[in-house]
């Protein structure tokens, strides 16, 4: 699955500190750093069937929380007894990102965090998904004018789902977890 | 004596937010902790001057987002003494039910998380954050949202409280009073709690008020100073309720207090359900019938759950000249560098824990 | 009360043996002709409260330092230097507090120039 980076938003800004995390983060490729990220390379080295590949990888994404702000409240709770993410298979919220598959982005980002952000992604293993949860995450929010933050994350990373909402509740995104796991079923067709 | 310089970064595990500790370490034990803030500011104070008066309030509440109402509430009193408009006396005792339950929320809040900074995840978390949701179910009966609410205006609220509001709000305190009971024979009577929260990161009275710490922390030290008490606001004159002192000043002293001070707030709203007038709550609606005088200044002081928070007005036509904001968390955060000699690498992020900080109210 | 700068350190030692031992918030408002700085005073046993102001021109902004009495305006002055631009005489110059940029001007001025980059990003 290649992945895009949007490329033309890497613009040289006024100050000198946009121009210096823009300058370090632009121009970076993203090489596959898995064996096989195809799962017909998968299926074959492993010998079992495309369909099993597609159902394990599809029931059994581990997220990594990064809940900056105060989505990161509603994330808590969407991991928590009332709305259950553990029976989808959402597991185990944890802070590596060698481990995990998908990274949910839960508020404002900060030019202080661009660097960390952008690390932490990179350090994932493929195949990755990022989550863009809640309004700062999506467009920057009420903050829109504010001199200090990045106008949504998809300026640095490539995002799959978006969900709506100051803050959403729970349940959105429950069904934001459904959508993305159709999208991931419906594009493996290696 | 070697110390080694490490980088508690601004992404870990825990669940205070980003924060980050640059330690030096002399083996296991500290000898200076510099706390690097910042990854959160987004100039709420900047911002504030670009927008009316009553298209603040949804940037006051993100500030601290586990009792969004205390600040929310502290800024629209500051705009009625500007302009000189008094409260009616029906939503007077609304704005103070919702916010000790916006108290008890905080509060169940710090209980979840005082496990996760001990080492033991998640178990005391999805308990509280059971008993949170069910406070929050309330808040949305009334105010028709879980989380950010802004439902006052100018002299009253958006609208009264629904019809059978008393009953259930009753019904979930009694649950809620259960639950307090339950959570401390789920901490005291675990001797693992007792070694590490017992003498550790011991903050002395005279230290704390120098240091400029208010809230629990303070009051666990042994001062006592509630902006409730001391220059009351709204009914809480007429309420019956103590101030809760603790004089040890460790870890324990400030877990219990806060879950006294959980009690106390139930007191205070069964009280303050039965003295409440019938009558009309209904606020001004936002567009200002007069605009207030050119730089009239006003300063409102409140008793938000995490410490004292002050408003500073200079008023202006149409939006605020400058609105400044002291926050709690800002300088409970200062506390601990001054605190953090000779305690254990473990032992630090149990006593940042009880200091219950939100990151977003520090950063601002 | 509005006093002057140099009667600023003589004054806090004064009020804090009279029992003034609780120092609020530390913070400034510009005027654009003038600045002005505010230091919040509170006793906590008699219940009153008192506000210093003092008067700064826009080309001299320097202040000297309380930290001596009172440990909790450490990060106070470190934020209001960084955001108005104000210097405080008598300790180290440290790290920036809050943003990690390299403008010329504090943020919270009103000479300010924001808002025309959220077009570009």
């Amino acid at each position: 699955m290649a992945e895009e980076y949007p490329e033309e938003e890497f613009k040289i800004a006024k100050k000198e500190m946009d121009r210096l995390v823009y300058e370090s983060l632009k121009g970076r490729e993203v090489k596959p750093n898995v064996m096989f990220a195809k799962m017909s390379d998968l299926s074959r080295a492993l010998g079992i069937s495309k369909g099993m590949v597609k159902w394990s990888r599809v029931n059994s994404l581990w997220p990594m929380q990064f809940g900056l702000a105060c989505c990161a409240i509603e994330l808590m709770g969407f991991g928590s007894a009332r709305i259950d993410a553990e029976r989808k298979g959402y597991l185990l919220f944890r802070s590596t990102p060698r481990q995990s598959d998908v990274m949910l982005v839960a508020g404002w980002v900060t030019k202080s965090m661009v660097p960390e952000v952008k690390r932490l992604y990179e350090q994932m293993t493929e195949p990755r998904y990022v989550i863009a949860f809640g309004e700062c995450a999506t467009c920057g929010g009420p903050w829109f004018e504010s001199y200090n933050i990045i106008r949504g994350i998809d300026q640095v990373l490539p995002v799959d789902v978006y969900v709506a909402g100051c803050p959403p509740k729970p349940e959105n995104l429950f069904e934001a977890m459904i959508k993305l796991q159709e999208k991931i079923s419906g594009k493996i067709e290696d | 004596m070697a110390i080694t310089r490490i980088n508690i970064g601004p992404v870990h595990p825990s669940t205070h937010g980003v924060l980050q500790l640059v330690v030096d370490l002399d083996g296991d034990t500290i000898e200076r902790v510099d706390p690097h803030i910042g990854y959160l500011h987004r100039g709420v104070e900047k911002l504030t001057e670009t927008r009316m008066y009553m298209q603040n309030p949804p940037y006051m509440e993100k500030l601290d987002y586990l009792a969004p109402m205390s600040y929310d509430e502290a800024y629209v009193s500051a705009v009625e003494k500007a302009l000189g408009i008094e409260v009616k006396e029906r939503a007077m005792y609304i704005r103070v039910i919702l916010l000790e339950l916006q108290r008890i929320a905080s509060h169940l809040f710090f209980i979840g998380t005082i496990g996760n900074d001990l080492g033991q995840m998640f178990t005391l978390f999805m308990w509280a954050y059971m008993d949170r949701d069910k406070v929050l179910d309330l808040l949305q009966e009334a105010t028709g949202s879980r989380m950010f609410y802004v439902n006052m205006r100018l002299g009253g609220m958006l609208s009264d409280l629904p019809p059978d509001f008393e009953e259930r709000t009753l019904e979930t305190l009694d649950y809620v009073e259960k639950r307090i009971k339950e959570y401390e024979s789920f901490i005291e009577k675990n001797p693992v709690f007792h070694e590490r929260m017992k003498n550790i990161g011991i903050l002395p009275p005279e230290k704390a008020l120098d240091l400029g710490v208010t809230g629990p922390v303070l009051r666990a030290s042994g001062v006592q100073y509630d902006v409730r008490k001391n220059s009351p606001y709204y009914v809480y004159d007429k309420l019956h309720f103590e101030i809760k002192i603790l004089t040890k000043g460790d870890n324990f002293a400030r877990y219990k207090l806060r879950l006294l001070e959980m009690r106390e707030s139930i007191r205070l709203i069964k009280e303050a359900f039965k003295r409440m007038p019938a009558g009309d709550a209904l606020g001004q609606p936002v567009k200002l019938r007069s605009p207030p005088t050119k730089n009239k200044i006003v300063c409102v002081s409140r008793e938000a759950p995490k410490g004292e928070l002050m408003m500073y007005l200079v008023a202006d036509d149409q939006k605020p000249y400058r609105l400044s904001i002291r926050s709690p968390n800002f300088i409970n955060l200062m506390a601990i560098t001054h605190m953090a000699k000779g305690l254990r690498t473990a032992d630090l992020f149990a006593t940042l824990g009880t200091l219950d900080l939100v990151m977003g109210c520090v950063d601002r | 009360m509005k006093i002057k700068r140099e009667e600023l350190a003589q004054k806090i030692g004064e009020m804090k043996a009279s029992g003034y031992s609780y120092l609020v918030k530390i913070t400034a408002v510009d005027y654009v002709d003038h600045l002005t700085a505010l230091y919040f005073l509170r006793d906590i046993d008699k219940n009153r409260e008192e506000t210093l102001e003092i008067d700064l021109a826009p080309t001299d902004l320097w202040l000297p330092t309380i930290i001596k009495a009172h440990t909790s305006a450490d990060w106070y002055e470190r934020e209001m230097s960084e955001m108005f631009d104000i210097k405080i005489k008598g300790r180290k110059a440290p790290r920036l507090l809050l943003e990690r940029w390299d403008g010329t001007e504090g943020p919270l001025r009103k000479g300010f120039a924001w808002g025309e980059d959220y077009k570009s990003m």
